[in-house]
């Protein structure tokens, strides 16, 4: 037992709410296991040094950025800064069919949705998702009636500064045929820690529309989980942005459980300096007709550090599973790493699966084309690099959220070295 | 506009440009022939400064300038522009924004505020249509899945934009069927003001009956071999290449 893992315990034992029999069953999942190593397959590429070294003494005196509208897009905002909700769920205006609430508040009627979701939809292998079960303070429950269309994007951003560790947790319930759209971002550079943890349950036909902008750089350390479950013909569309820190990972899960589910996902990495992002999803499907279209596209320059492992697990009964995965890596640098493994398991017979990945290089005879008509080497970079994700990010169904995006990934190219 | 003195030049250890000699005023068009390898469109390669043709010897001095110093995209900001024989496809880059960041880079040069997404566009437009391309070949990944006469098309709507002082175009006009041949020669003709250059290299004199050259020079084994008036072309056209003489084979330019 590290001793890291120790005092997690000991803090989540402290804790006491209506959650409190699931947390101890993470609690007790916790003591269980053992800290991972280089050994541990799925932490083969991702040493958790950095946190074991982790000083969160100093302070920072920086301000948390503020929360930055992004234009055209009408968002209820919904703030955590250190793991702390800031927002004053009283005071939202929600439209019909929704509701929002924390721990403190969910009603007793709630309560029994939210256990059902909480530490239910997320696998339990997941060592900070039970350290997120055993410590997320401001539980966010957030749901959806059937039948309801909620047209204003729900955007939770969570701050983190230096000095603080934090935890948050959203729950999601879409009840049968409603709609929504769910855009997290998470933020933070100075010395922090900071998991966040989103599970979603899709009823029937429901269509769930949900960004995860995993933006933590510099010293901030975070672990993320999205983890999403899929009934009969629900319809999931996820779009994940991912920066580096020293250390970033974020664990996506989308189980099929009914029928004719849908699920889309594409991810972005960008990677620079010496960061460090690993991406690990898990596609399952459980049942027949679904289909999973995931495009993960990574550039890494500088001595930075990706790791992606996609699985696709298709059960024996999925029968007529349409399922493909496709990563493509650009390296900019010799120094740059990418560790990237595509697993498919198939145990059903009729259905249709291609996997596939690639690292290349920036084409020379590209940038020379771009130069000839007189843009700069470095313009010539972004632009060719920001072309190796385009098509991702013109893909997300919420083009004004794409177009406030832009910029920002265009500058990070900006600081990436190429060579 | 451009004077080249002495050209050596040489691509992955293999000597290809030798003592080439050519010297071109403002408004002329010079046209090149030559044989398949004879390094022609090695020397619009080297004139624009591609990454890995090294220049042994010889001076280039392009508008009192030494273009051999500059590097790539100075050239082009210089007024060089290079219509490349197999134009580059990238996809994820948008044929728009290539064009404005090229047009852009271009103003900037000349001290001039960048055009507005607007402004761009409406210039963009009356080019696509000069060189008969439908308008959503600007919304289209550069060059993606264009074919090799849309390419060219798309070549010389560059040329076009970025109102170059030399251009060369390597063979622009081949793959064209004989409406694109004619929007091609249109577009060069367009452009032809007394005071921009072109070196037009090509295989066929057919291109020559709508572009008159002034010039018309042999490249063979890296160098001018002969120069002549528009007639040079025709001869070449009906007899080829063998009057001259060549000693084609490997050994000769070694
Ligand atoms: N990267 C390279 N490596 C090796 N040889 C090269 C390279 N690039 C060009 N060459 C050689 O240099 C010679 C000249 O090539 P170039 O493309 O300039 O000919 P060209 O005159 O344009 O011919 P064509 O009429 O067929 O277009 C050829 O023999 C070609 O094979
Ligand atoms: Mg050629």
């Amino acid at each position: 037992m590290s001793a890291w893992l120790q005092q997690v315990i000991e803090r989540g034992q402290g804790i006491d709410d209506w959650l409190s029999p699931a947390r101890a069953r993470a609690l007790d999942a916790l003591s269980n296991t053992s800290w991972p190593t280089r050994c541990t397959e799925s932490w083969k590429y991702t040493s958790l040094t950095a946190l074991e070294q982790l000083d969160l003494t100093a302070e920072s005196a920086e301000q948390p950025s503020t929360v930055e509208p992004i234009p055209g897009v009408d968002g209820l905002d919904l703030v955590f800064k250190n793991g702390v909700l800031q927002t004053d769920l009283a005071q939202l205006n929600l439209p019909a069919g929704l509701q929002i609430t924390s721990v403190q508040t969910t009603s007793a009627v709630q309560q029994v949705i939210a256990t059902t979701l909480f530490s239910q939809i997320k696998p339990k292998h997941h060592l900070f998702g039970l350290v997120n079960d055993a410590l997320a303070g401001d539980v966010l429950f957030i749901d959806i009636e059937q039948n309801s269309h909620i047209g204003q994007p729900i955007r939770i951003i969570s701050l983190s500064t230096g000095g603080h560790e934090s935890h948050h947790r959203v729950l999601v319930r879409l009840g049968n045929q409603a709609k929504a759209t769910l855009i997290e971002q998470a933020l933070g550079q100075q010395n922090s820690l900071s998991t966040g943890f989103t599970e979603c349950d899709l009823g029937e036909q429901a269509e769930l529309e949900h960004y995860r902008l995993a933006m933590h750089t510099g010293e901030a350390i975070y672990f993320g989980g999205c983890h999403f479950c899929l009934h009969h013909h629900a319809n999931l569309n996820s779009t994940l942005i991912g920066y580096g820190s020293q250390l970033s990972r974020t664990d996506i899960d989308i189980i099929h459980n009914g029928e004719h589910a849908k699920a889309k996902l594409n991810a972005v990495y960008l990677l620079g300096e010496s960061e460090h992002f690993d991406l690990h999803s898990t596609i399952e499907h459980a049942k027949p007709n679904g289909t999973t279209e995931e495009n993960v596209r990574g550039i890494v320059g500088d001595k930075a550090n990706a790791v992606f492992n996609g699985r696709i697990h298709i059960h024996r009964d999925a029968q007529k599973t349409l399922a493909e995965l496709n990563n493509r890596n650009l390296l900019l640098s010799r120094r740059g790493q990418i560790n990237t493994k595509p697993e498919l398991e198939i145990y059903a017979d009729d259905v249709q699966c291609a996997h596939g990945a690639t690292v290349a290089e920036i084409e020379e005879e590209a940038l020379y084309y771009l130069m000839s008509r007189g843009i700069s080497r470095s313009k010539a970079l972004v632009m060719l690099n920001y072309g190796f994700i385009q098509e991702l990010i013109n893909q997300m169904p919420n083009q004004q959220l794409a177009q406030w995006l832009e910029p920002q990934l265009r500058a990070r190219f900006k600081e990436m070295e190429v060579r | 506009m451009l004077t080249i003195k002495n050209l050596h030049a040489r691509v992955e250890q293999k000597n290809i440009l030798n003592n080439l000699n050519l010297a071109i005023k403002p408004g002329e068009v010079h046209a090149i022939m030559g044989p398949n390898g004879a390094g022609k469109s090695t020397l619009g390669y080297v004139l624009s400064g591609r990454e890995g043709y090294e220049v042994l010897d010889g001076q280039v001095d392009f508008q009192g300038q030494d273009l051999l110093e500059m590097e790539t995209e100075d050239r082009a900001r210089h007024g060089l522009f290079l219509a490349f024989q197999y134009p580059v496809e990238i996809p994820g880059v948008s044929n728009m924004e290539f064009m404005k960041e090229s047009v852009n880079a271009m103003r900037q040069h000349r001290g001039e505020e960048p055009l507005t997404a607007a402004e761009f566009l409406k210039k963009a437009k009356e080019a696509c249509k000069q060189v008969q391309l439908p308008l959503d070949f600007l919304k289209r990944g550069v060059n993606e899945g264009f074919s090799g006469g849309e390419k060219k098309r798309n070549e010389i709507m560059q040329m076009i934009l970025l109102e170059p002082t030399l251009c060369i175009l390597d063979e622009s006009d081949s793959g064209l069927d004989v409406d694109a041949l004619q929007v091609v020669a249109n577009g060069v003709n367009s452009q032809r003001d007394g005071k921009r250059s072109f070196i037009v290299i090509t295989h066929y004199q057919r291109l020559l009956d709508y572009i008159e050259p002034d010039f018309v020079h042999i490249l063979a084994n890296g160098k001018v071999v002969k120069s002549g008036d528009a007639s040079l072309a025709k001869q070449i056209e009906q007899e080829g290449y063998a009057f001259l003489g060549l000693d084609t084979s490997e050994e000769a330019s070694a």
